[in-house]
């Protein structure tokens, strides 16, 4: 046997492997769920309250029942009855939760709330229909407001006094009373950020497929996890798991909003035991903006106490976050996580923290990149404003306190279990990328001229792949199909994580297979391993574990058989490439296409106790917890006080995300979740005027950041391992916990000179010219 | 999001359109390139019976000069304005004004006619036509007339065009020898309408200002002539004028201005006295140096 | 309300239809035509997804109905690559530069930089910026498109 010549490097992780989504991607060929179309299938479309509070008295759907092509006009008492079970595995079974019907029932608690689903020919006809549908209303007061909420005499929901969904707590303040007394200087500020959205821009859809004759209900949808969805809805519907099939190829964005089904899709899959053949459900833009969710929305007293040098001594934090109407899921643990990651990756002796999640009769919070990110705002913030007071540098002082390699392990002060993080080198590596120093400089001279830049910084520490619940574990399952091909099956959900690629790389390492000869499949449950799919920073991690699991496996019997088959010992063979050699002669092997052809078709000639076929299947569960990533942002800008337009000048983003699979996959996330960021700070408001009428329900008044608002985005890595498989981190949701602080950073520091300090976003640039007003007035007041 | 049912006619000449408009009144609305109306039948913020598609209808596209004016079909698209070599030559304002209208992809569909006679207030064409004295030429059953842009503008959305009238084509004066042009707009992002905007054309006799057209948008509920802005520098000395000072008059005596989630009243009127500021120096640099 | 017959040329295919004069181009191209790389991303002109070239020229293929491309020749997305399936100098910068994620908007990218190319093949940044500035996009945060788009005006530099 002569076999080609072993390559050098075999190492396809590490490297910038072109995408294997692409080719189909470029083309026009992929399939998203509005691009399925099923024989006779219908189409649905929601009536939606106009009002944010209001009783329902009656609805006729004669009207629109009398359109040609109308089939049906479902409304509460339709389709509510038909819910079995209603719970995601995502939190569990066993978890307080909060209310959650598919239509409304007696009573309307948002503008978007759905309130009946039409059912005609095409969607043209739906919405002809939709305007014909007369709800009779009885307008009630509405809560629009969460920060008042908890005062208001009306509830958004009964059973909530106080419109209180929840609360959690560390110790109590007094507690820290000696630390924030004794300390020469404690900030504290109240620091508001307005809401904002995941914004996919594949909104989201689901098309069913229900067989009465089998029993057997088929779902094609937009979502991050098609296992969840089949669980749910097998739960929903009172289906036996194994009569529900997902399936998912390509999914055009989640960023959180495609995690768990919603009301809209629970009433699809309710509905589509009612309607003959298939039904499809694309939502609009302007449902996506009403109802798909808001998150962001929160407030908080913070405050650091300082020693005279700037150590910090104490942190505390009281968070109230706005949960809208209909919270999904039930908000109030992660809602905790504000609280106890506040100190982030500084020595913090003591700290304590309480969360409230407050009802409003706005569009319900749903996890969005990052759902904790105002932990990471709210202590930057002060960081900066403590830095100034003090008259000391801000890198300097985050110098003093970012937690240094030799203290870890460490406990923050709210337990959490740092380890394995960079903070302090990710953070000098950023400054030093800009030249900080020189940017001082230049920003001095450029005061000289009436000209306002500033530069600022974020640092976090996050808990990436978080393994509980629907997340505990990853399955895999690899086939050296008989020609020495390889098929990877894992559960998928990607929205644009690039995990057919990295699946692809991390196979063919752990096989030794060539990588033009692995290709996976995903996102269709009926076929792929259980898995939790895309959420929580956890794909690759995750995927990698169950890869190397399985892979063993298929490893050894490739070994056994090569070895057999070339009279060598097992320790001496090695695998790359889709050869199987022996090591020392590498002008001999045996390919896996030969093993295959052994392996299923000459089973007599398999060494004894070596099983027939090459086919495994395993199931990863991970020892940690948590593995913690970190990363640094520094970003500067210049603003111009006149009109109060902020351009970024340079953006820098260090992380440590451990080794990469993929820089560019990794590059990809980082600066997708930055540009999320700097949008939620300049951008992007969710915003609902005081009747709780949204106002930003097009593309014309919801401001996505475009080409011409992001700077060119420079990348610094440091590596440290984690203790999960290969070193990995998670780092898909990072780039949007550190830009908003970074760049409200370095607008409060180009404004400085004006005595501004923000606490209160969007930095529209009417609210920037506004600052700079009141921090004048101020000035002019208090020198008069 | 899908627009209503609608019936649709595409005539092949302006007197068969305009007999439709008239025949069929308020019901009906003339379609052009569509890119401000189609968003709006898409979100059912207007619903017609009958759209009138004007692609067919002939002579309402070209650029072409005309009794010492430019004249344009109204039915010419922004790319081709923008394209041309004779409107950056004879009508530098509108020439530069184009390729802030929306991006790229609507300007190839989008037309000049749609965009003055669909008023939007913060739109640049209808300013730029104010700043420059541009006239309009109209259609209808009762025949043609020419209406000057200071007449146009009547109101939010609304012109002084009848139901059965068609703009059909707008005359810009060429440009004349020592007179320079700027637009200068704020926009939260590049491409969205303006939150304040201004359009400036100066011409200069001698050593001073003979004319000076001052053209706002996205101040008020249609775009407005700053006319005691106007008034001021007509006759004057450039050299003694506070660009500041220009800028503050100009939006002196506006009344109505928008106010949304992205600036109040008083922001936008602030952006706008330093959007006429800095256009006017820009403009006045330009006729000194030509 | 009538239906209007309709005769174009998609991709270098006649297609002739009867269709509703409301059924938007993006509409008839995805659902009569089959072609579901055009996206609908906002149906209201902003996002770009649904970009194609009609009659050369980038339009939006929401802010169209299908009756006013009468008589016109369409390139979607479809009609990009080559028919073997080699990659356009643009789809391949794509590719070559991490220019997508998820994909959704990528359709409508790969159309405008193509049209902007076509006009100007060798743009400042800055006017590549403003040239993909009507289109969104957000998983990239667009540092791998415009470093695409870059490649693509001159692969020399690459």
């Amino acid at each position: 046997m002569s076999a080609p010549e072993a390559p050098e490097t075999a190492g396809y992780a590490g490297t910038r492997v072109p995408r294997v989504e692409d080719a189909r991607l470029l083309t026009g060929h992929g399939t998203y769920v509005d691009d399925v179309t099923r024989p006779g299938m219908l189409h649905a479309c929601f009536v939606r309250s106009p009002l944010a509070r209001a009783k329902i008295l009656g609805i006729d759907t004669a009207g629109a029942l009398a359109l040609d092509g109308v089939h049906a006009v479902l409304v509460a008492e339709d389709l509510n009855p038909g819910v079995h079970e209603q719970w995601y595995t995502l939190i569990g079974r066993d978890s307080p939760d909060t209310p959650r019907p598919p239509l409304a029932e007696d009573e309307v608690r948002f503008v978007g709330d759905p309130v009946a689903l039409v059912i005609a020919d095409d969607r043209y006809i739906a919405e002809d229909a939709v305007e014909q549908v007369v709800v009779d209303y009885d307008p009630l007061p509405p809560v629009v407001d969460y920060v008042t909420a908890r005062e208001s005499g009306e509830l958004v929901h009964a059973a909530y006094p106080g419109n209180l969904a929840g609360e959690l707590a560390g110790p109590p303040l007094d507690q820290l009373a000696p630390a924030f007394d004794e300390a020469a200087l404690v900030v504290r500020e109240t620091i508001y950020q307005q809401a904002y959205a995941q914004v996919p821009i594949e909104t989201r859809g689901l098309v069913t497929e229900w067989s009465a004759a089998t029993g057997e209900l088929t779902i094609w949808t937009a979502t991050q996890s098609p296992h969840e969805v089949r669980l749910f809805c097998s739960r929903l519907l009172g289906l036996p798991e194994h009569r529900v099939r997902v399936m998912t190829r390509d999914t055009g964005g989640g960023f959180g909003q495609k995690v768990v089904p919603q009301r809209e899709d629970m009433c699809i899959m309710l509905a589509a035991l009612k309607v003959p053949g298939a039904l499809k459900w694309i939502e609009d833009r302007q449902e996506n903006l009403l109802s798909a969710g808001q998150s962001r929305h929160e407030h908080a007293d913070a405050r650091i106490a300082f020693d005279a040098d700037g150590g910090i001594l104490a942190a505390a934090i009281d968070y109230t976050q706005d949960v809208g109407a209909y919270p999904v899921p039930w908000p109030v643990g992660t809602a905790a996580a504000v609280g106890m990651f506040f100190p982030g990756p500084y020595r913090i002796p003591q700290a304590t923290w309480s969360t409230a999640c407050v009802f409003s009769n706005t569009t319900g919070r749903n996890a969005y990149r990052g759902p904790w990110q105002f932990e990471s705002v709210a202590r930057e913030l002060l960081l900066d404003a403590g830095a100034r007071r003090l008259g000391l540098d801000p890198a300097e002082l985050r110098r003093r306190n970012l937690l240094r390699r030799d203290e870890l392990p460490y406990f923050n002060p709210n337990g959490m279990p740092y380890d394995d993080i960079t903070p302090l080198e990710t953070f000098e590596q950023a400054l030093q990328m800009l030249d900080y120093e020189s940017f001082r400089k230049e920003q001095e001279q450029a005061r000289a001229q009436g000209r306002f830049l500033g530069v600022g910084t974020c640092t976090y520490v996050e808990p990436t792949t978080a393994a509980m619940a629907l997340h505990a574990t990853e399955g895999a399952t690899i086939r050296i199909e008989p020609s020495g091909k390889v098929n990877v099956y894992v559960s998928g959900g990607s929205a644009g994580n690039s995990i057919e690629t990295t699946v692809v790389q991390l196979t063919a390492d752990a096989l030794g297979a060539a990588i033009e000869d692995v290709n996976t499949i995903q996102g269709d449950t009926a076929v792929t391993p259980f898995g939790g799919g895309t959420g929580g920073s956890r794909s690759g991690s995750m995927t990698a574990g169950a890869i190397a699991d399985t892979a063993a496996v298929l490893r050894e019997r490739i070994t056994a058989i090569a070895a057999h088959r070339l009279e060598a010992d097992a320790g001496d063979v090695e695998l790359t490439d889709g050869w199987a050699r022996v090591r020392g002669t590498p002008d001999s092997g045996v390919s896996f296409a030969e093993i295959a052809n052994l392996a299923y078709f000459q089973p007599e000639a398999l060494p004894p106790g070596v099983p027939a076929g090459l086919e495994a299947s395993g199931r990863y569960r991970p020892e940690a917890p948590i593995i913690w990533a970190n990363a640094s942002h520094v970003c500067t800008c210049e603003v111009d006080v006149v009109t109060g337009k902020v351009t970024l000048l340079r953006y820098i983003v260090s992380e440590d995300c451990g080794p990469m699979i993929n820089p560019n996959v990794v590059e990809g996330q980082i600066a997708g979740g930055t540009v999320q960021g700097i949008g939620g700070v300049l951008y992007e408001h969710l915003a609902y005027d005081e009747d709780g009428n949204p106002v930003t329900t097009t593309f014309m008044d919801y401001l996505l950041p475009t080409t011409t608002d992001v700077p060119d985005i420079e990348y610094g890595h440091i590596e440290t391992h984690s203790p999960g498989p290969g070193g990995y981190k998670g780092v898909g949701e990072g780039g949007a916990i550190g830009a908003p602080p970074a760049v409200i950073n370095a607008v409060a520091d180009a404004l400085a000179p004006f005595g501004v300090e923000i606490t209160r976003l969007p930095l529209s640039p009417a609210a920037i010219v506004a600052l700079v007003d009141e921090a004048q007035s101020r000035q002019t007041g208090e020198s008069a | 999001m899908k627009p209503a049912p609608f019936e649709y006619h595409a005539p092949a000449g302006l007197e068969e359109a305009v007999g439709l408009l008239a025949e069929l009144g308020d019901e009906a609305k003339a379609l052009a390139g569509g890119q401000s109306l189609i968003p709006m039948l898409a979100l059912r913020l207007a619903v017609f019976d009958h759209l009138v598609d004007l692609r067919r209808v002939a002579g309402l596209r070209g650029i072409e000069r005309r009794d010492g004016s430019l004249w344009i079909g109204a039915g010419t698209t922004q790319a081709a304005i923008q394209r041309s070599a004779e409107v950056a030559e004879a009508v530098p304002l509108l020439a530069r004004a184009t390729p802030l209208i929306g991006h790229f992809q609507i300007r190839s569909r989008g037309t000049i006619g749609g965009s003055i006679a669909h008023a939007d207030a913060a739109a640049e064409y209808p300013a730029v036509a104010l700043a420059l004295g541009a006239e309009f030429e109209a259609m209808s059953p009762r025949g043609g007339r020419t209406i000057p842009a200071a007449e146009f503008f009547t109101g939010m959305w609304t012109t002084a065009l009848a139901d059965d009238e068609l703009l059909t084509g707008i005359r810009f004066p060429v440009r004349p020898a020592r007179s320079g042009y700027a637009i200068e707009e704020f926009a939260r992002r590049h491409g969205d309408f303006a939150l304040a905007g201004a359009a400036v054309a100066v011409e200069l006799d001698g050593p001073r200002i003979r004319r000076c057209g001052i053209g706002l948008f996205g101040l008020g509920p249609t775009a407005l002539r700053a006319a005691a802005a106007e008034a001021e520098l007509a006759g004057a000395d450039p050299a003694g004028v506070d660009a500041e000072e220009v800028g503050r008059l100009a939006v002196s005596a506006l009344e109505s201005v928008p106010a949304d989630l992205h600036g109040s009243a008083g922001y936008r009127k602030r952006v706008g006295a330093a959007m006429v500021a800095r256009a006017w120096q820009r403009a006045v640099q330009e006729a000194g140096d030509d | 309300m009538t239906d209007v017959d309709i005769q174009l040329k998609v991709n270098g295919t006649v297609r002739r239809a009867t269709v509703p004069p409301r059924l938007v181009l993006a509409d008839f191209l995805r659902v009569n035509c089959g072609l579901t790389g055009t996206h609908l991303g906002c149906e209201h002109g902003v996002c770009g997804a649904c970009t194609i070239l009609l009659d050369g020229e980038a339009v939006r293929a929401c802010l169209v109905f299908a009756v006013q491309a009468d008589g016109s020749e369409i390139t979607t997305i479809e009609g990009i690559a080559a028919p073997d399936g080699a990659l356009s100098p643009v789809q391949a910068a794509f590719r070559d530069h991490h220019g997508l994620q998820c994909g959704f908007c990528t359709p409508g990218f790969v159309i405008s930089a193509t049209a902007l190319l076509q006009e100007n093949p060798a743009p400042t940044d800055e006017e590549i910026r403003e040239g993909l500035s009507g289109n969104l996009c957000r998983c990239t945060g667009y540092q791998g498109i415009l470093n695409a788009v870059r490649a693509a005006a001159d692969p020399g530099t690459d």
